[in-house]
Protein backbone atom coordinates (compact mmCIF):
# COMPACT_ATOMS: atom_id res chain seq x y z
CA UNK A 1 0.00 0.00 0.00
CA UNK A 2 1.61 3.46 -0.90
CA UNK A 3 0.15 6.68 0.21
CA UNK A 4 -2.88 4.79 1.59
CA UNK A 5 -3.85 3.49 -1.48
CA UNK A 6 -3.61 0.07 -2.90
CA UNK A 7 -1.17 -0.71 -5.49
CA UNK A 8 -0.30 -4.59 -5.02
CA UNK A 9 -2.91 -6.51 -7.48
CA UNK A 10 -5.48 -8.18 -5.66
CA UNK A 11 -5.82 -11.36 -6.99
CA UNK A 12 -4.59 -13.06 -10.11
CA UNK A 13 -7.44 -14.44 -12.96
CA UNK A 14 -5.28 -17.23 -14.04
CA UNK A 15 -1.28 -15.67 -14.78
CA UNK A 16 -2.88 -12.08 -15.54
CA UNK A 17 -2.49 -10.20 -12.51
CA UNK A 18 -5.87 -7.72 -11.44
CA UNK A 19 -5.76 -4.48 -9.25
CA UNK A 20 -7.59 -2.94 -6.80
CA UNK A 21 -8.62 -0.38 -9.80
CA UNK A 22 -9.57 -2.50 -12.07
CA UNK A 23 -12.48 -4.37 -9.77
CA UNK A 24 -13.04 -0.43 -9.03
CA UNK A 25 -13.47 0.06 -13.05
CA UNK A 26 -15.52 -2.60 -13.44
CA UNK A 27 -18.15 -1.35 -10.74
CA UNK A 28 -17.85 2.26 -12.64
CA UNK A 29 -18.56 0.28 -16.23
CA UNK A 30 -21.28 -1.83 -15.18
CA UNK A 31 -22.75 1.23 -13.06
CA UNK A 32 -22.93 3.20 -16.30
CA UNK A 33 -24.00 0.10 -18.56
CA UNK A 34 -26.75 -0.72 -15.86
CA UNK A 35 -28.40 2.71 -16.25
CA UNK A 36 -27.83 3.09 -20.05
CA UNK A 37 -29.67 -0.50 -20.23
CA UNK A 38 -32.49 1.06 -17.70
CA UNK A 39 -32.48 4.40 -19.80
CA UNK A 40 -33.13 2.25 -22.80
CA UNK A 41 -34.99 -0.67 -22.12
CA UNK A 42 -38.40 0.56 -23.01
CA UNK A 43 -38.13 3.56 -25.26
CA UNK A 44 -40.99 5.48 -26.06
CA UNK A 45 -41.26 7.98 -28.92
CA UNK A 46 -42.48 10.89 -26.33
CA UNK A 47 -39.19 10.28 -23.88
CA UNK A 48 -40.07 10.23 -19.81
CA UNK A 49 -38.11 10.05 -16.55
CA UNK A 50 -34.94 8.37 -17.27
CA UNK A 51 -35.02 7.91 -20.99
CA UNK A 52 -35.82 11.58 -21.35
CA UNK A 53 -32.68 12.50 -18.93
CA UNK A 54 -30.82 10.02 -20.26
CA UNK A 55 -31.57 11.25 -23.98
CA UNK A 56 -30.95 15.14 -23.39
CA UNK A 57 -27.38 14.19 -21.53
CA UNK A 58 -26.82 12.57 -25.34
CA UNK A 59 -28.30 14.99 -27.43
CA UNK A 60 -26.83 17.98 -25.30
CA UNK A 61 -23.17 16.05 -26.15
CA UNK A 62 -23.60 16.17 -29.51
CA UNK A 63 -24.82 19.53 -29.68
CA UNK A 64 -21.62 20.51 -27.46
CA UNK A 65 -19.33 18.97 -29.28
CA UNK A 66 -20.85 19.75 -33.17
CA UNK A 67 -20.32 23.73 -31.75
CA UNK A 68 -16.59 22.79 -31.22
CA UNK A 69 -15.85 20.86 -34.11
CA UNK A 70 -15.66 22.53 -37.25
CA UNK A 71 -17.87 19.49 -39.09
CA UNK A 72 -20.60 18.07 -37.56
CA UNK A 73 -20.21 14.48 -39.64
CA UNK A 74 -17.12 14.28 -37.21
CA UNK A 75 -18.80 15.25 -34.32
CA UNK A 76 -21.14 12.68 -34.66
CA UNK A 77 -19.08 10.07 -35.33
CA UNK A 78 -16.49 11.19 -32.42
CA UNK A 79 -19.04 12.40 -29.71
CA UNK A 80 -19.75 9.19 -28.15
CA UNK A 81 -16.21 8.26 -27.71
CA UNK A 82 -15.59 11.62 -26.24
CA UNK A 83 -19.30 11.33 -23.99
CA UNK A 84 -17.72 7.76 -22.63
CA UNK A 85 -14.79 9.41 -21.49
CA UNK A 86 -16.59 12.16 -19.92
CA UNK A 87 -18.70 9.81 -17.90
CA UNK A 88 -16.09 6.81 -17.03
CA UNK A 89 -13.59 10.26 -15.89
CA UNK A 90 -16.29 11.59 -14.36
CA UNK A 91 -17.61 9.10 -12.11
CA UNK A 92 -13.69 7.33 -11.50
CA UNK A 93 -12.81 10.88 -10.08
CA UNK A 94 -16.24 10.87 -7.88
CA UNK A 95 -15.36 7.39 -6.69
CA UNK A 96 -12.76 8.82 -4.72
CA UNK A 97 -15.16 10.77 -2.52
CA UNK A 98 -17.25 7.81 -1.49
CA UNK A 99 -16.25 6.56 2.47
CA UNK A 100 -14.17 3.77 1.98
CA UNK A 101 -12.20 4.76 -1.04
CA UNK A 102 -8.38 3.25 -1.36
CA UNK A 103 -9.41 2.04 2.50
CA UNK A 104 -11.52 -1.04 1.12
CA UNK A 105 -10.13 -3.55 -0.73
CA UNK A 106 -10.55 -3.25 -4.53
CA UNK A 107 -11.72 0.10 -4.21
CA UNK A 108 -9.29 2.63 -5.79
CA UNK A 109 -10.43 5.53 -7.61
CA UNK A 110 -9.20 4.61 -11.06
CA UNK A 111 -8.00 8.23 -12.46
CA UNK A 112 -5.60 8.11 -9.12
CA UNK A 113 -3.15 6.02 -11.09
CA UNK A 114 -1.54 7.20 -14.15
CA UNK A 115 -1.57 3.87 -15.56
CA UNK A 116 -5.22 4.34 -16.29
CA UNK A 117 -4.83 8.63 -17.27
CA UNK A 118 -2.28 7.36 -19.42
CA UNK A 119 -4.35 4.31 -21.54
CA UNK A 120 -7.32 7.25 -21.47
CA UNK A 121 -4.29 9.32 -23.23
CA UNK A 122 -3.39 7.01 -25.48
CA UNK A 123 -7.14 6.47 -26.78
CA UNK A 124 -7.16 10.08 -27.30
CA UNK A 125 -3.93 10.12 -29.29
CA UNK A 126 -4.74 6.89 -31.52
CA UNK A 127 -8.47 8.42 -31.88
CA UNK A 128 -7.17 12.02 -32.99
CA UNK A 129 -4.69 10.17 -35.68
CA UNK A 130 -7.49 7.83 -37.17
CA UNK A 131 -9.88 10.54 -37.46
CA UNK A 132 -7.07 12.80 -39.30
CA UNK A 133 -6.27 9.96 -41.24
CA UNK A 134 -9.82 9.42 -42.23
CA UNK A 135 -10.54 12.79 -42.88
CA UNK A 136 -8.11 13.89 -45.18
CA UNK A 137 -6.21 10.38 -46.34
CA UNK A 138 -2.55 10.41 -47.04
CA UNK A 139 -2.76 13.94 -46.76
CA UNK A 140 -3.09 14.47 -42.89
CA UNK A 141 0.49 12.91 -42.18
CA UNK A 142 1.84 16.54 -44.35
CA UNK A 143 0.97 18.41 -41.03
CA UNK A 144 3.59 17.18 -40.25
CA UNK A 145 6.14 18.59 -41.78
CA UNK A 146 4.19 21.62 -41.80
CA UNK A 147 5.18 24.48 -42.43
CA UNK A 148 8.67 23.45 -43.25
CA UNK A 149 10.49 20.09 -43.07
CA UNK A 150 12.06 21.64 -40.19
CA UNK A 151 9.20 22.04 -38.17
CA UNK A 152 8.79 17.84 -38.05
CA UNK A 153 10.98 17.70 -34.44
CA UNK A 154 8.83 20.00 -32.95
CA UNK A 155 5.81 18.83 -34.31
CA UNK A 156 6.69 15.47 -33.31
CA UNK A 157 7.46 16.53 -29.68
CA UNK A 158 3.86 18.68 -29.45
CA UNK A 159 1.86 14.87 -30.60
CA UNK A 160 3.68 13.59 -27.69
CA UNK A 161 2.93 16.32 -25.17
CA UNK A 162 -0.25 16.29 -26.30
CA UNK A 163 -1.02 12.84 -24.57
CA UNK A 164 1.59 13.62 -21.82
CA UNK A 165 -0.13 16.65 -20.77
CA UNK A 166 -3.32 14.35 -20.65
CA UNK A 167 -2.24 11.79 -18.60
CA UNK A 168 -0.22 14.01 -16.08
CA UNK A 169 -2.76 16.80 -15.39
CA UNK A 170 -5.97 14.54 -14.54
CA UNK A 171 -3.79 11.84 -12.88
CA UNK A 172 -1.82 14.46 -10.92
CA UNK A 173 -5.27 16.56 -9.98
CA UNK A 174 -6.96 13.72 -8.86
CA UNK A 175 -4.06 11.98 -7.24
CA UNK A 176 -3.02 15.29 -5.33
CA UNK A 177 -6.53 15.27 -3.97
CA UNK A 178 -7.03 12.18 -2.94
CA UNK A 179 -3.25 12.99 -0.81
CA UNK A 180 -4.19 16.09 0.10
CA UNK A 181 -7.67 14.51 1.76
CA UNK A 182 -5.66 11.97 3.01
CA UNK A 183 -3.28 13.62 4.97
CA UNK A 184 -5.86 16.16 5.91
CA UNK A 185 -7.96 13.28 7.84
CA UNK A 186 -4.56 12.59 9.56
CA UNK A 187 -3.98 15.83 10.53
CA UNK A 188 -7.15 17.59 11.04
CA UNK A 189 -11.05 16.59 11.88
CA UNK A 190 -13.57 15.92 9.68
CA UNK A 191 -14.37 19.32 9.21
CA UNK A 192 -11.45 20.24 7.59
CA UNK A 193 -11.35 17.22 5.07
CA UNK A 194 -14.90 18.10 4.36
CA UNK A 195 -14.65 21.24 2.73
CA UNK A 196 -11.65 19.89 0.49
CA UNK A 197 -14.20 17.08 -0.30
CA UNK A 198 -16.88 19.64 -1.72
CA UNK A 199 -14.37 21.50 -3.57
CA UNK A 200 -13.26 18.16 -4.61
CA UNK A 201 -16.62 17.46 -6.60
CA UNK A 202 -15.78 20.63 -8.35
CA UNK A 203 -12.58 19.67 -9.62
CA UNK A 204 -13.67 15.90 -10.25
CA UNK A 205 -15.93 17.86 -12.81
CA UNK A 206 -13.69 20.08 -14.12
CA UNK A 207 -11.38 17.28 -14.94
CA UNK A 208 -13.75 15.30 -16.47
CA UNK A 209 -14.82 18.52 -18.60
CA UNK A 210 -10.85 19.50 -18.87
CA UNK A 211 -9.60 15.98 -20.32
CA UNK A 212 -12.86 15.53 -22.32
CA UNK A 213 -12.26 19.05 -24.64
CA UNK A 214 -8.93 19.03 -24.83
CA UNK A 215 -9.15 15.42 -26.65
CA UNK A 216 -12.52 16.61 -28.31
CA UNK A 217 -10.07 19.94 -29.38
CA UNK A 218 -7.03 17.80 -30.58
CA UNK A 219 -9.74 15.69 -32.84
CA UNK A 220 -11.06 18.51 -34.13
CA UNK A 221 -7.28 20.19 -35.33
CA UNK A 222 -6.99 16.62 -37.10
CA UNK A 223 -9.83 16.57 -38.58
CA UNK A 224 -10.68 20.02 -39.61
CA UNK A 225 -9.72 21.87 -42.19
CA UNK A 226 -6.37 23.06 -41.35
CA UNK A 227 -4.40 20.30 -42.84
CA UNK B 1 -38.75 33.20 -1.24
CA UNK B 2 -35.76 32.45 -3.94
CA UNK B 3 -33.46 33.80 -1.29
CA UNK B 4 -34.82 31.25 1.35
CA UNK B 5 -34.65 28.47 -1.52
CA UNK B 6 -30.77 29.46 -1.93
CA UNK B 7 -30.38 29.32 1.90
CA UNK B 8 -31.86 26.40 2.20
CA UNK B 9 -29.85 24.60 -0.48
CA UNK B 10 -26.74 25.44 0.92
CA UNK B 11 -27.39 24.43 4.18
CA UNK B 12 -28.24 20.98 2.63
CA UNK B 13 -25.53 20.67 0.25
CA UNK B 14 -23.33 21.65 3.51
CA UNK B 15 -24.98 19.10 5.89
CA UNK B 16 -24.43 16.32 2.96
CA UNK B 17 -20.53 17.45 2.59
CA UNK B 18 -20.17 17.17 6.26
CA UNK B 19 -21.92 13.66 6.85
CA UNK B 20 -19.82 12.60 3.16
CA UNK B 21 -16.29 14.14 5.69
CA UNK B 22 -17.78 12.23 8.71
CA UNK B 23 -18.39 9.05 7.10
CA UNK B 24 -14.51 9.49 5.27
CA UNK B 25 -13.27 10.37 8.22
CA UNK B 26 -14.74 7.02 10.21
CA UNK B 27 -13.81 4.46 7.41
CA UNK B 28 -10.21 5.92 7.67
CA UNK B 29 -9.89 5.72 11.64
CA UNK B 30 -11.21 2.40 11.06
CA UNK B 31 -14.47 2.80 13.44
CA UNK B 32 -12.72 5.98 15.45
CA UNK B 33 -9.40 5.06 16.08
CA UNK B 34 -7.77 8.89 16.41
CA UNK B 35 -5.41 9.36 15.26
CA UNK B 36 -6.24 8.30 11.17
CA UNK B 37 -2.64 6.70 10.46
CA UNK B 38 -0.16 9.15 8.49
CA UNK B 39 -0.54 8.14 4.98
CA UNK B 40 2.93 7.12 3.72
CA UNK B 41 4.80 5.40 0.65
CA UNK B 42 5.65 6.28 -2.90
CA UNK B 43 3.32 7.48 -6.08
CA UNK B 44 1.92 4.47 -8.13
CA UNK B 45 4.35 2.40 -10.07
CA UNK B 46 4.14 4.17 -13.91
CA UNK B 47 4.98 1.95 -17.21
CA UNK B 48 2.05 -1.14 -14.98
CA UNK B 49 1.30 -2.67 -17.85
CA UNK B 50 -1.37 -5.25 -16.76
CA UNK B 51 -3.02 -1.91 -15.39
CA UNK B 52 -2.42 -0.13 -18.73
CA UNK B 53 -4.09 -3.28 -20.73
CA UNK B 54 -6.74 -4.22 -18.28
CA UNK B 55 -7.59 -0.41 -18.17
CA UNK B 56 -7.87 -0.53 -22.10
CA UNK B 57 -9.92 -3.06 -22.54
CA UNK B 58 -12.20 -2.21 -19.43
CA UNK B 59 -12.78 1.27 -21.56
CA UNK B 60 -13.52 -0.83 -24.58
CA UNK B 61 -15.91 -2.49 -23.16
CA UNK B 62 -17.66 0.29 -21.81
CA UNK B 63 -17.45 2.00 -24.93
CA UNK B 64 -19.02 -1.18 -26.54
CA UNK B 65 -22.06 -1.01 -23.50
CA UNK B 66 -22.14 2.50 -24.41
CA UNK B 67 -22.91 1.75 -28.44
CA UNK B 68 -25.35 -1.37 -27.46
CA UNK B 69 -27.11 0.44 -24.91
CA UNK B 70 -27.10 4.44 -25.30
CA UNK B 71 -26.50 5.51 -28.55
CA UNK B 72 -27.41 2.58 -31.11
CA UNK B 73 -30.82 2.87 -29.50
CA UNK B 74 -31.16 7.23 -28.98
CA UNK B 75 -29.85 7.20 -32.32
CA UNK B 76 -32.33 4.94 -33.58
CA UNK B 77 -35.02 6.53 -31.39
CA UNK B 78 -34.20 9.78 -32.91
CA UNK B 79 -34.21 8.79 -36.44
CA UNK B 80 -37.92 7.47 -35.80
CA UNK B 81 -38.94 10.91 -33.67
CA UNK B 82 -37.69 12.54 -37.10
CA UNK B 83 -39.44 10.03 -39.26
CA UNK B 84 -42.51 10.38 -37.32
CA UNK B 85 -42.46 14.32 -37.43
CA UNK B 86 -41.88 14.48 -40.67
CA UNK B 87 -44.80 12.30 -41.50
CA UNK B 88 -46.93 14.40 -38.90
CA UNK B 89 -46.65 17.71 -40.67
CA UNK B 90 -46.75 16.23 -44.25
CA UNK B 91 -50.38 14.38 -43.15
CA UNK B 92 -50.77 18.19 -41.32
CA UNK B 93 -50.74 19.80 -44.57
CA UNK B 94 -52.95 17.65 -46.26
CA UNK B 95 -55.43 17.88 -43.67
CA UNK B 96 -55.05 21.52 -44.19
CA UNK B 97 -55.68 21.39 -48.06
CA UNK B 98 -58.65 19.26 -47.21
CA UNK B 99 -60.09 21.82 -44.85
CA UNK B 100 -59.57 24.58 -46.71
CA UNK B 101 -61.35 22.35 -49.82
CA UNK B 102 -63.74 21.25 -47.30
CA UNK B 103 -63.92 25.29 -46.16
CA UNK B 104 -64.58 26.59 -49.67
CA UNK B 105 -67.38 23.65 -50.43
CA UNK B 106 -69.19 24.58 -47.33
CA UNK B 107 -68.92 28.68 -48.17
CA UNK B 108 -70.22 27.88 -51.90
CA UNK B 109 -73.01 25.66 -50.24
CA UNK B 110 -73.93 27.92 -47.70
CA UNK B 111 -73.94 30.53 -50.66
CA UNK B 112 -76.43 28.56 -52.45
CA UNK B 113 -78.57 27.56 -49.84
CA UNK B 114 -79.44 31.07 -48.93
CA UNK B 115 -79.77 32.18 -52.36
CA UNK B 116 -83.07 28.83 -52.22
CA UNK B 117 -84.05 29.84 -48.99
CA UNK B 118 -84.49 34.34 -50.18
CA UNK B 119 -86.44 32.33 -53.29
CA UNK B 120 -88.04 29.97 -51.31
CA UNK B 121 -89.26 32.68 -49.20
CA UNK B 122 -90.08 35.02 -52.26
CA UNK B 123 -92.56 32.39 -53.71
CA UNK B 124 -93.88 31.92 -50.43
CA UNK B 125 -95.18 35.69 -50.04
CA UNK B 126 -95.91 35.91 -53.34
CA UNK B 127 -98.52 32.64 -52.90
CA UNK B 128 -99.22 34.57 -49.22
CA UNK B 129 -100.10 37.63 -51.34
CA UNK B 130 -102.35 35.95 -54.22
CA UNK B 131 -103.56 33.88 -51.13
CA UNK B 132 -105.13 37.09 -49.30
CA UNK B 133 -106.26 38.53 -52.75
CA UNK B 134 -108.25 35.52 -53.21
CA UNK B 135 -109.78 35.47 -49.77
CA UNK B 136 -110.28 39.22 -49.90
CA UNK B 137 -112.59 38.97 -53.01
CA UNK B 138 -114.54 36.14 -52.30
CA UNK B 139 -115.37 37.82 -48.91
CA UNK B 140 -116.38 40.63 -50.70
CA UNK B 141 -118.47 38.61 -53.18
CA UNK B 142 -119.92 36.77 -50.59
CA UNK B 143 -120.83 39.88 -48.64
CA UNK B 144 -122.26 41.85 -51.57
CA UNK B 145 -124.71 38.59 -51.82
CA UNK B 146 -125.56 38.72 -48.69
CA UNK B 147 -126.36 42.26 -48.53
CA UNK B 148 -128.38 41.66 -51.77
CA UNK B 149 -130.33 39.15 -50.21
CA UNK B 150 -131.04 40.76 -47.12
CA UNK B 151 -132.28 43.73 -49.16
CA UNK B 152 -134.25 41.61 -51.03
CA UNK B 153 -135.85 40.18 -47.98
CA UNK B 154 -136.73 43.20 -46.28
CA UNK B 155 -138.12 44.80 -49.71
CA UNK B 156 -140.62 41.66 -49.85
CA UNK B 157 -141.27 42.03 -45.95
CA UNK B 158 -142.07 45.71 -46.55
CA UNK B 159 -144.69 44.89 -49.35
CA UNK B 160 -145.99 42.26 -47.66
CA UNK B 161 -146.45 43.99 -44.48
CA UNK B 162 -148.22 47.07 -46.15
CA UNK B 163 -150.26 44.66 -47.77
CA UNK B 164 -151.30 43.71 -44.46
CA UNK B 165 -151.84 47.01 -43.30
CA UNK B 166 -154.38 47.61 -46.02
CA UNK B 167 -156.00 44.74 -45.47
CA UNK B 168 -156.69 45.81 -41.85
CA UNK B 169 -157.07 49.73 -42.25
CA UNK B 170 -160.18 48.57 -44.77
CA UNK B 171 -161.24 46.39 -42.64
CA UNK B 172 -161.65 49.14 -39.76
CA UNK B 173 -162.56 51.67 -42.05
CA UNK B 174 -165.39 49.54 -42.55
CA UNK B 175 -166.37 49.01 -38.97
CA UNK B 176 -166.06 52.67 -38.64
CA UNK B 177 -168.40 53.73 -41.61
CA UNK B 178 -171.06 51.23 -40.44
CA UNK B 179 -171.02 52.82 -37.22
CA UNK B 180 -171.63 56.49 -38.49
CA UNK B 181 -174.22 55.03 -41.19
CA UNK B 182 -175.24 53.33 -38.26
CA UNK B 183 -176.56 50.99 -41.41
CA UNK B 184 -175.12 47.92 -43.53
CA UNK B 185 -173.85 49.15 -46.24
CA UNK B 186 -173.77 46.78 -49.17
CA UNK B 187 -170.94 45.20 -50.65
CA UNK B 188 -170.70 47.84 -53.34
CA UNK B 189 -170.53 50.88 -50.97
CA UNK B 190 -168.81 49.38 -48.92
CA UNK B 191 -165.61 48.36 -51.25
CA UNK B 192 -165.76 51.88 -52.38
CA UNK B 193 -165.33 53.31 -49.36
CA UNK B 194 -163.06 50.88 -48.15
CA UNK B 195 -160.95 52.15 -51.22
CA UNK B 196 -161.15 55.81 -51.38
CA UNK B 197 -159.88 55.54 -47.37
CA UNK B 198 -157.35 53.49 -47.78
CA UNK B 199 -156.04 55.06 -50.76
CA UNK B 200 -156.31 58.17 -48.62
CA UNK B 201 -155.12 56.51 -45.64
CA UNK B 202 -152.09 54.41 -47.32
CA UNK B 203 -150.67 57.64 -48.83
CA UNK B 204 -150.51 59.72 -45.43
CA UNK B 205 -149.08 56.30 -43.73
CA UNK B 206 -146.18 55.42 -46.71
Amino acid sequence: MIFGMWDSPLFYLGPIPVDHLIVTEWVIIAFIGIIAMTATKNMQMVPKGLQNAFEAIILWTYDFFTQLMDKESVAKKWAPLLTTFFLFILLSNYSGLIPGAARIEGFQPPTSNWNVTMTLALITFFAVHIAGFSEHGGHYFGHFVSPSWAMLPLNLIEEVAHPLSLTVRLFGNIFGEEMVIAYLLFMAPFVVPSLIMALSLLLGAIQAIVFTILSASYIAAAAGEGH
Amino acid sequence: MRRNRRFYLSVLLVTMVMILGFATFCMASGGGNVPVPQPEGNTPAFGNLYAIGWSAVNFLILLALMYKFAYGPINNMLEQRTNAIEGSLKHAEEVKLEVEQMRKETASNLAESRKEAQEIVARATKAAEESKNEIMAKAKEESTLIKNKATAEIQAATEQAKLELKDAAVSLAILAAEKVLNRAINDDDHKNLAKQFVNEAGDLLC
